[in-house]
């Protein structure tokens, strides 16, 4: 007995009453998204150029600190 | 779309002007559309999650396992809810942009932090790859075949998987993999401990016995690493944008990235199970595959020393294809080349080439004699546990952003409580881990 109904061609205005329709996202019609490229760059709100600058700060640390582990794994600051 | 079609059919609403015909199947039923939708829509959540249990995780959660027993166990269950929130972003954002996640830093946030994005996940996706092979290495090794075949034989397979130009065909043969872990259930059975054990050290936390120790922090801090990777966030959102998922699937995504979050931790609490059968039988070793071989001669059981390795391969091949597509569509999207599995190699040929180059490359460095892999896998550790907290950062504030995403997509209050718990969170393992390299003496070793 076949459950799964059979993959067909189907008008958009021409599903029966009381029935649904089912198509995979690859073959739907193409939905309209967010326009993003008409945005630009995000509004700096305070919010934003905190995360940001907190973001930096801790790059910049953990740059040091990698930093300092390879110079020290080197024998810069004597053997261990 | 569904919903639309009903609207038109039973209020009577004028037709659609123009006769659009799609490919697609009608039933009777509610809930066999729901059913088939979600069929439909299951599989980037799954393969995100799952893939995540790659060679480095089977390393990481086995040694969990056999360091510290079943004490960790609580740890997976608390990442569980974890990585779900995070990726749910994620799955937000890539259904109403229909872009990927590099494409969007760049776009929102400007050239230096779009480079900086990409340049770090395509080191950070390198060297994870390397390990991949590494451990496809060393699997091959202990099932008696020669690197020099197993590697390019595996590398030869990851490439075949995404040039039929066909996403679905690359998404099938990926499920499949995924579903090959649950291989790792039965391996726990056969060696599992009480099941009152269990129950107990998942669901109350415990500290193993020797305290908090700098091993024990390393290791904590690796499975939070190796359970929610920053490849995953660029993976899952491109994924989406691949695979067209619609407003109205947005409900289906979530649950396939329920469910693939729920499998992973099951499976990765299996692979600390498999660790904790060598603590209990005082098996010591130095990879999963030595483990492998030990295991099958105390357990009198040889299909688990095959079965072992063979998974070790398995989840090699699922983060290898994740992590080289997750570069591949990051890549694209930034340079505006073409990036799909949909399209023909002649139609995406620098997707396809990104994808291909990394493969071969990472390949190539596994099989030079005496390759530092080693210190490629500190490196890899080190450099996710840098990239990670600036990708989710960029993940929040995306999804907070009403001027893109309007009312309907952006972060609830409480959505952004817990994700800023998050990060806090992540931010303080990094640094934790960092002051670990610099100042060892900061937590007692065992």
């Amino acid at each position: 007995m076949n459950f799964m109904p059979a993959l067909m061609d189907i008008n958009l205005n021409e599903v029966p009453e009381g029935h649904y329709l089912v198509v995979h996202p690859l073959n739907d019609v193409a939905e309209e998204k967010v326009d993003t490229s008409a945005l630009g760059p995000m509004p700096m709100t305070t919010s934003v150029r905190l995360s940001l600058m907190a973001l930096r700060g801790y790059l910049v640390l953990m740059a040091l600190l990698v930093g300092y582990h390879c110079v020290d794994l080197a024998g810069v600051f004597g053997q261990h | 779309m569904q919903e639309k079609v009903i609207a038109i059919s039973t209020a009577g609403t004028e037709a659609v002007p123009t006769a659009t015909v799609v490919r697609g199947r009608i039933v009777r039923s509610k809930w066999a559309q729901n059913l088939l939708t979600f069929l439909m829509v299951f599989g980037p959540g799954l393969i995100v999650m799952e893939a995540d249990n790659d060679a480095g995780a089977v390393s990481t959660y086995v040694q969990a396992g056999a360091q510290y027993g079943t004490s960790l166990l609580w740890l997976l269950l608390l990442l569980l809810p974890t990585t779900y929130f995070i990726q749910e972003m994620v799955v937000r954002l890539g259904i109403a942009t229909g872009k990927g996640h590099a494409a969007m830093i760049y776009q929102r946030f400007g050239k230096w932090w779009g480079v900086f994005s990409l340049v770090d996940l395509e080191l950070v996706n390198f060297l994870t790859l390397v390990t991949e092979f590494a451990a496809i290495a060393l699997a091959a090794r202990h099932m008696g075949i020669s690197p020099y075949l197993g590697v390019p034989v595996a590398a030869a397979g990851l490439m075949l998987m995404v040039l039929s130009g066909s996403y679905l065909r690359w998404e099938r043969i990926t499920i499949f993999f995924c579903l090959l872990d649950l291989a790792w259930l039965l391996i726990a059975f056969q060696l599992r401990p009480g099941v009152g054990e269990i129950v107990h050290n998942t669901f109350i936390p415990t500290i193993p016995a020797g305290g908090v120790t700098g091993n024990l922090m390393f290791l904590v801090i690796a499975i939070v690493g190796t359970t929610i990777a920053p490849w995953q966030l660029f993976f899952q959102q491109s994924c989406i944008a691949d695979k067209r998922l619609r407003f109205s699937d947005l409900k289906w995504a979530r649950l396939d990235t329920l469910l693939g979050a729920t499998f992973t931790i099951i499976v990765a609490g299996c692979m600390m199970l498999a660790g904790n059968a060598a603590l209990v039988r005082g098996i010591n070793f130095a990879d999963p595959a030595q483990m492998a071989n030990a295991l099958h001669l105390a357990a009198n059981s040889e299909w688990i020393r095959y079965g072992i390795l063979l998974l070790m391969v398995n989840a090699a091949i699922l983060g290898s294809t994740a992590i080289s597509l997750s570069s591949a569509w990051a890549y694209g999207e930034v340079k505006g080349w073409p990036h799909s599995l949909q399209m023909p190699i002649k139609d995406a040929k620098g997707f396809y080439a990104t994808y291909a180059a990394c493969v071969a490359a990472a390949a190539a460095v596994v099989l030079i004699p005496r390759a530092p892999l080693q210190l490629i896998i500190l490196g890899v550790q080190v450099l996710a546990g840098i990239m990670l907290p600036s990708a989710i950062i960029f993940l929040q504030l995306l999804l907070n952003d009403k001027e893109m995403l309007g009312e309907k997509y952006v972060n609830k209050p409480w959505n952004n409580w817990v994700n800023w718990t998050i990060i806090i969170v992540l931010f303080a393992l990094s640094l934790v881990l960092a002051a670990q390299v610099v100042a060892p003496k900061l937590f007692p070793n065992t």
